[in-house]
């Protein structure tokens, strides 16, 4: 059986991108939220196996998210989806429960290796 | 056994140890009662005696063992040093050092120290060796850090986006298993870009050392994972540790550096197919081998890196020795000597620096009377200092003597022809260039330290070879400083393609300030040449197609053009066309007979097709 991912990012240009290049690895993608508060919602809905969050989110940003879901759920597999610029914001994400991480631009063996990881 | 194949060790770690033992009767020698330094002659000549022993050097290893055991004595009674002690210990030093290599060629039975091992005799207030062969243990191990457990040390791989947040992970899988205190650097250190991927922590758990590291490698990116205390630990605020080294004989060093440079051409040819290429895979097996060779040429070249004291180290004696004789007193400190540079490049600077150190002891640093004068403190000082910026090393030599007489110098160029007659007025670099002309030379009189009008001229060469340039700045009254700029590490270097013609040249970037449009409309005349106008300032304009000689004609208009600088100098190269970056793999060059002087090596193109090398420094 493949593996489930919620694609959160507000921008529906990365969701695609994103949702492609984990489709194409043979993921199945089983949700898509464009806020931090849609994530948390879908996350406790859906229970993917694995998710992948964008930092920068208007209504709950995605480290917020990322707090949320892992209270409920401290095994929750978060990848964070982060451009040049944002390691703070990335090592913020990391302690509030990110497995881990990948920067734009995104190359589709880096995002796959980091997916890898995640899911062990 | 076959010993010869330890020679070119026993040499290289001979030098090593006499040299610091020099070192080291330098420091004793400003303070006759200082203990610390005694043991550091007394380690370096019982190492030396071990080695010297063990490849059957019997000659050498007499009079390092004389000399021990008149060191053991003093050793137990310190202040009983005296200057004729010290100036002895300085020539046994002086001829051990000359008979390594005669002994590694087959001489040491033709070594003959009889006058030192008399003198020995006559020095040793006690003639009986004391048989205590006991080397003093210094305590170099630091307390351990606070808190318990096992010491992790972690090197995220350079190049990676966000080590921060990658050590951050690294952090975290580790606290999956167990407790994690002690993080150096602190965590805050992890969100700042300039972080270098280097961590260590405390772990207290019941992992093993293996599934803990496997939990460490799994943040991803990671260089490598050792669990376990460190022998010498660096800590900042001391003095830099001098970090011991395991031995690689040079040439296996410089054959997989050139396996990596054939590595490199093929990996550009690679990445030209796969930009034209439809297939994903392709593309992407292009971009991981563009990563690894990247890393891999990183590794060598830090693998080759060597500290500079490896060079610096012989000069303080040399000094030394130069104002004694020339009856100055100068002060001699150094600078930025744990700064490393590529080994091949370290080894050509040596007689350069000899160069300057000499022109600032002698022409630089006044006699003590002038100074007093002058009202300038007795002591002259010389500072020769490395500082490293992110692709090259700038060593100084400084003196605060008297500077360069530029009227003196400009009446001799004008006399010489070297400038224009109604010359008045030289800046720095001119006088820099003019004191570089073969067999310049203003000295009244050979002296025997310097003076005959080689020096300027073979430094300025020798750094340019390099891919390096000289920068003068001096003022009368105040001194003199040369600050030689070279490059990190040779053999490959980015290098921007540009096309003249059916050929590419390749620009070394570090002598690339920008390119621009040249626009004919922006031309002017400096000094009845052509001159490119660039945000108000005039460039000496050389064109390369007609500098080439190339047959055709140029494309009508704007033309791409280079802007170089070397140090404070720029000039405009104009050129047909850019093609764009890579880089190129240095080989070395001899210039066939009337070719242009603007060449410093060739290289192999991506596509096989050769292509030269152009020196920026001589076209500035």
């Amino acid at each position: 059986m493949s593996h489930t991912v919620l694609v959160c990012d507000d921008a529906i240009f990365m969701r695609t991108m994103i949702s492609d290049i984990l489709a194409q690895a043979g993921f199945e993608v089983v949700g898509e939220a464009e806020t931090g508060r849609e994530a948390v919602e879908r996350y406790r809905k859906l229970k993917p196996d694995l998710v992948t969050m964008d930092i920068v989110m208007p209504d709950m940003g995605g480290i917020d998210a990322v707090r949320e879901i892992c209270k409920e759920d401290p095994d929750a597999k978060i990848l964070m989806c982060s451009a040049m610029g944002q390691q703070a914001l990335v090592v913020e994400a990391i302690q509030a429960g990110a497995k881990d991480f990948v920067v734009k631009p995104f190359q589709p063996s880096r995002v796959l290796e980091a997916v890898q990881r995640v899911l062990g | 056994m076959d010993l010869s194949r330890y020679a070119a060790l026993f040499q290289t770690e001979s030098r090593e140890h006499l040299g610091s033992c020099a070192q080291a009767l330098l420091e004793w020698e400003r303070d006759l009662k200082a203990t610390e330094p005694v043991v550091t002659v007394f380690r370096g000549m019982h190492t030396f005696k071990g080695m010297a022993a063990a490849m059957g050097f019997n000659h050498l290893t007499e009079l390092a063992h004389r000399t021990e055991t008149l060191l053991d004595v003093v050793r137990s009674d310190p202040g009983s040093a005296s200057r004729e002690l010290l100036d002895l210990l300085f020539r046994i030093v002086d001829a051990l050092e000359a008979g390594v290599p005669e002994a590694v060629a087959g001489g040491d039975g033709k070594l003959d120290f009889t006058p030192l091992l008399d003198e020995l005799t006559n020095a040793s207030a006690a003639s009986a060796p004391t048989g205590s062969w006991a080397i003093p243990v210094r305590e170099d191990r630091p307390a351990p850090a606070a808190g318990g457990g096992r010491l992790v040390r972690v090197v995220i791989r350079s190049g990676t986006a966000m080590r921060g947040a990658r050590a951050m992970l690294a952090i975290r899988k580790a606290e999956a298993l167990g407790k994690v205190n002690t993080i150096r650097p602190p965590a805050s250190t992890f969100e700042q870009e300039e972080f270098d991927g280097k961590l260590s922590f405390r772990f207290e758990g019941r992992s093993s050392d293996a599934s803990l590291i496997a939990a460490v490698q799994s943040a991803g990116d990671v260089g490598s994972v050792q669990v376990g205390e460190e022998t010498a630990v660096e800590e900042p605020g001391r003095k830099v540790e001098r970090r011991r080294q395991i031995r690689i004989d040079l040439r296996r060093l410089d054959a997989l550096m050139n396996q990596v440079g054939e590595l490199v051409v093929a990996k550009g040819r690679l990445s030209e197919l796969a930009a034209v290429t439809d297939s994903p895979d392709l593309k992407a097996v292009a971009a991981r081998i563009q990563r690894v060779t990247s890393e891999m040429h990183g590794e060598i070249v830090q693998a080759r890196m060597t500290p500079v004291w490896q060079v610096f180290d012989r000069f303080p004696r040399m000094v030394r020795d130069l104002s004694r004789q020339l009856s100055k007193r100068v002060a001699f400190e150094v600078e930025g000597e744990e700064n490393e540079m590529d080994r091949a490049i370290l080894d050509e600077i040596g007689d350069p620096l000899i160069h300057l150190l000499r022109n600032a002891v002698d022409h630089g640093i006044e006699s003590t009377a002038e100074r007093k004068k002058r009202n300038k403190p007795a002591e002259g000082r010389i500072l020769l200092s490395a500082m490293r910026d992110r692709t090259s090393v700038a060593i100084r030599v400084k003196d605060d003597g008297q500077g360069i007489d530029r009227q003196k110098v400009l009446a001799k160029a004008v006399k010489e022809g070297h400038l224009p007659s109604g010359t008045t007025t030289l800046t720095d670099d001119q006088l820099l260039r003019v004191l570089g002309r073969p067999g310049f030379s203003t000295a009244k009189s050979v002296t025997d330290v310097s003076g005959r009008g080689v020096g300027m001229d073979a430094v300025l060469s020798k750094v340019r070879a390099l891919g390096g340039s000289v920068e003068l700045e001096t003022a009368a009254g105040e001194g003199s400083t040369f600050t030689m700029r070279l490059p990190l590490t040779l053999a490959i270097v980015r290098a921007l393609l540009a096309r003249v013609g059916d050929e590419r040249y390749a620009v070394p970037l570090a002598g690339v300030a920008e390119t621009v449009e040249f626009n004919p409309v922006l031309v002017a005349s400096l000094e009845g040449k052509e001159a490119f106008v660039l945000r108000q300032e005039l460039l000496p304009t050389v064109r390369l197609r007609e500098r080439l000689g190339v047959i055709g004609t140029r494309p009508v208009g704007k033309a791409p053009t280079i802007i170089l600088q070397v140090g404070e100098r720029r000039c405009a190269l104009v050129v047909d066309a850019l093609v764009g970056q890579q880089e190129i793999v240095v080989e070395p060059f001899d210039a066939p007979k009337g070719m242009l002087p603007i060449f410093t090596g060739a290289t192999i193109l991506g596509d096989g097709v050769p292509a030269l090398i152009v020196d920026p420094a001589a076209l500035v």
